[in-house]
């Protein structure tokens, strides 16, 4: 084994070395196999709260810079140490509690939003042969996690019993509900290419190593990537779309009542859910940890990272959209856009298959990868500029309406001062 | 006893417990939220069963949309916590719901009871009783599954139906439930007036319908004597 | 993952469930925790069917095509029957099945 098939592989080897170690004290059997299962359960779950901490500091950096201003400095070298001091801050804090809460439903909340935030990690691979699980319905389980976040925001707005609080669940829910509609069916592309809903088998195919060959699904499938990343921004509820804790009109949403290490769980749930849309994007789009040269995990970090930094970005230079701009903008422009998308792409794939074995016995053209890429996001993008032709053009006409509406308005106005100075 | 017989017995005991807690409880905001811990219970079945597509579709569909449709129209209907606890009939509900799991559970399972001399249950299905001789999982049952459902020769054509189900069951529920605004609210306001003076002309002895204005007038007060109250 | 549980384990625990949604639908005074009930009885159906797959049939998909059907009608059944008790709520601002007899002759 070379010193680079060691770098390479580090994750792994070390998982099997600790893995041999257990299993030597405790003996092969099911105890050993439950160690194990919860040492990794707690080593990704430390992670997130590591990753948590960092998170907050390069976002309150990056997002002070975009803003013209310093950011954290003051605890600290560059202000590293503001995170711990944030944690400190939490932990002392009183823990208050409405009096006419309901106190179960209350108190339960921050911790089934944590744990579903959490659940997802326990299928994505984070390098080759390193992933909690390797289910064959990956991206399905994934989905279906996230979704379970619904309830518990709605236990937190209820709980507190405020009105504030009911009024961001409420439209926490329907901002939720609606996203994933077009966040699952952008997901069907890529699983419909991949042809399997494994995260593992769809990294695999977007290497160069192991049967994939080596083209990430963004170039495949560039529209789904696009509102895969719009409405995974808004599932997790930042900045354009924090309808849900908007400060200027309901206070903080459904999280105003809380305080101290509840309102951390639910801070901490917010930007586990924001790193898991990254880290998804990353795995179903730009290829996971595919890459030449640097070590997987290495690539995994760097694409999060950028992923991440594009999140940041749009937190900091755009404004927040309207309730019901919101909803239009889905179900009246994404969610029509992605069953067309859905439709073209099993299209195309069926009449120009990449693979040539796959075309003789199915029907249909035998074209290499690269010309199948190559069509299909010339159609994505196609299909991309024609729905926005579509909606400029019903813009304008609408625009020419109201402008007609207001000349009308203003020649009768005329022709009432005619009648007034008449008499 | 086996990690997976402790396991069923754990999501059992989840299961039923809350399912019991979702007929009893009062307070409906409860019960919907006990309905949700009884579906993930059931979930944990289908991961028993090597069901993992239907313990996530079981998630995704009853956890993330059906119990949120419940808990919003008991939001909506503004009846939490004066529901009560069941009807008039309840007891005899509760006795005929344990005779019919009596006797499903004398059919499956088994246990016997000697009445009057004869023995009633005590099934013994061969293939059912023996937890250890069960055939082999199968591998990929989630493809075979999908190819199944969009074969015309298997189950193409339910499938569709099942579609049409939903499209319909979808445009239906928002024309139900859509609040009437502008003419069509005075419209069908006229209707319900002209219906009420019909009932009252044909049916002058019997007791009047509650009307909604009045008791909307009533809660109207009530809320302003609460604020006062309040201020 | 069914080592050592017989099938007629699952076979009672789901006529349990069952039994527990019809004494909701039978007993319940509000429309919304009647179709709790209802939902209750339609996932121990569900059981039963995933179940009978696995221990009798596992190679053959009937019996879970079925249980996806009835996930779908679940849901149309849950989004329908909500619809309806708004619509009713907001006409007769009351939920209770016993209060819903305008259609009575």
């Amino acid at each position: 084994m070379t010193v680079f098939e060691v770098i390479n592989n580090i994750l792994k080897i070390v998982g099997d070395a600790v893995a041999a170690f257990i299993i030597s004290i405790l003996g092969a059997g099911g105890l050993a196999d439950f160690v194990i299962m919860l040492l990794a359960a707690l080593i990704i779950c430390s992670i997130c709260a590591v990753a948590f901490m960092g998170l907050t500091y390069a976002e309150r950096k990056i997002v002070a810079r975009i803003q013209d201003r310093i950011g954290p400095n003051q605890a600290g070298p560059y202000g590293l140490l503001q995170p711990i001091a944030d944690g400190i801050k939490m932990f002392t804090k009183e823990d208050t509690t409405p009096a006419e809460a309901d106190r179960w439903v209350y108190n339960l909340a921050p911790l089934v939003i944590a744990v579903f935030a959490l659940l997802t990690y326990a299928v994505i691979p984070f390098a080759p042969g390193v992933v909690g699980t390797n289910l064959n319905i990956g991206v399905f389980y994934v989905i279906a996690v996230g979704s379970g976040s619904t309830v518990a925001i709605l236990m937190a707005g209820w709980g507190s019993n405020n009105k504030y609080s009911l009024l961001g669940a409420f439209r926490t829910v329907a901002q939720l509900v609606g996203y994933e509609v077009p966040m699952l069916l952008n997901v069907l592309p890529v699983v419909m290419l991949a042809g399997s809903m494994s995260l593992v088998d769809i990294v695999e195919r977007q290497t160069l190593s192991n049967g994939g060959n080596g083209i990430p699904f963004i170039l495949m499938a560039p529209l789904s990537a696009l509102i895969f990343l719009i409405s995974g921004i808004a599932e997790t509820g930042r900045s354009p779309f924090d309808l849900l804790e908007a400060e200027s009109e309901i206070v903080a949403g459904f999280h105003v009542e809380y305080s101290g290490m509840k309102f951390a769980l639910f801070f901490l749930g917010e930007y586990v859910n924001a790193l898991a849309v990254s880290i998804m994007f990353t795995v179903l789009f730009l290829g996971g940890y595919a890459g030449p040269i640097l070590p997987p995990y290495v690539w995994l970090l760097l694409k999060v990272a950028a992923v991440f930094t594009l999140l940041m970005w749009l937190r900091g230079t755009l404004p927040r959209v309207r309730v019901d701009q919101l909803m239009s903008f889905n179900w009246k422009f994404l969610v029509p856009m992605s069953i067309v998308n859905v439709i073209l792409v099993m299209v195309i794939g069926k009449v120009f298959v990449a693979d040539a074995v796959l075309a003789q016995s199915n029907g249909g053209i035998a074209v290499p990868p690269i010309v199948q890429a190559l069509i299909l996001f010339t159609s994505s993008i196609a299909l991309l500029l024609a729905s926005l032709l579509l909606v400029a053009r019903q813009a304008r006409q609408l625009r020419l309406v109201e402008a007609e509406d207001i000349e009308k308005r203003v020649a009768q106005n005329k022709v009432a001062a005619a009648k007034v100075v008449a008499q | 006893m086996t990690l997976q017989q402790i396991l069923f017995i754990v999501i059992s005991l989840v299961v039923l417990g809350s399912a019991v807690l979702v007929v009893t409880t009062r307070n409906l905001f409860h019960a919907a939220l006990f309905l949700v811990v009884s579906f993930f219970g059931v979930a944990g079945f289908y991961v028993l069963l090597d069901a993992g597509f239907f313990a996530a579709a079981q998630v995704l569909v009853y956890i993330g949309a059906i119990s949120i449709l419940f808990i919003f129209a008991v939001m909506l209907t503004r009846d939490v916590i004066t529901a009560q606890r069941g009807n008039s009939q309840w007891q005899a509900a509760a006795i005929v719901a344990g005779v019919i799991f009596l006797i499903m559970a004398l059919l499956l399972g088994p246990f016997s009871v000697t009445i009057r001399g004869r023995e009633f249950g005590n099934a013994n299905w061969p293939f059912a009783m023996d937890g250890n001789a069960i055939k082999a999982a199968p591998g990929n049952f989630v493809g075979i599954l999908g190819t199944g459902l969009v074969d015309l020769n298997q189950y193409g054509v339910p499938f569709l139906l099942a579609a049409v189900l939903l499209l319909v069951a979808m445009v239906g529920a928002i024309w139900v439930a859509r609040e009437l605004r502008g003419r069509e609210a005075e419209r069908a306001a006229a209707e319900t007036a002209v219906d009420d003076a019909d009932m009252d002309a044909n049916q002058p002895v019997q007791e009047p319908l509650p009307l909604i204005e009045t008791e909307t007038h009533e809660a109207h007060d009530s809320r302003n004597a609460a604020a006062t109250e309040k201020h | 993952m069914i080592n050592g549980i017989p099938l007629y384990w699952y076979l009672i625990v789901s006529a349990a469930l069952f039994c527990i949604g019809l004494y909701g639908v039978m007993a319940r005074k509000n429309v919304i925790a009647v179709i709790m009930g209802v939902e209750l009885m339609l996932n121990a159906v569900n059981i039963n069917l995933i179940a009978f797959w696995r221990y009798i049939t596992p190679t053959s998909i009937s019996g879970i095509t079925f249980a996806a059907f009835i996930f779908v009608v679940a849901a149309a059944e849950a989004a329908v029957g909500l619809a309806l008790i708004i619509s009713i709520y907001r006409n007769t601002r009351s939920v209770d099945p016993e209060k819903i007899d305008s259609m009575k002759l």
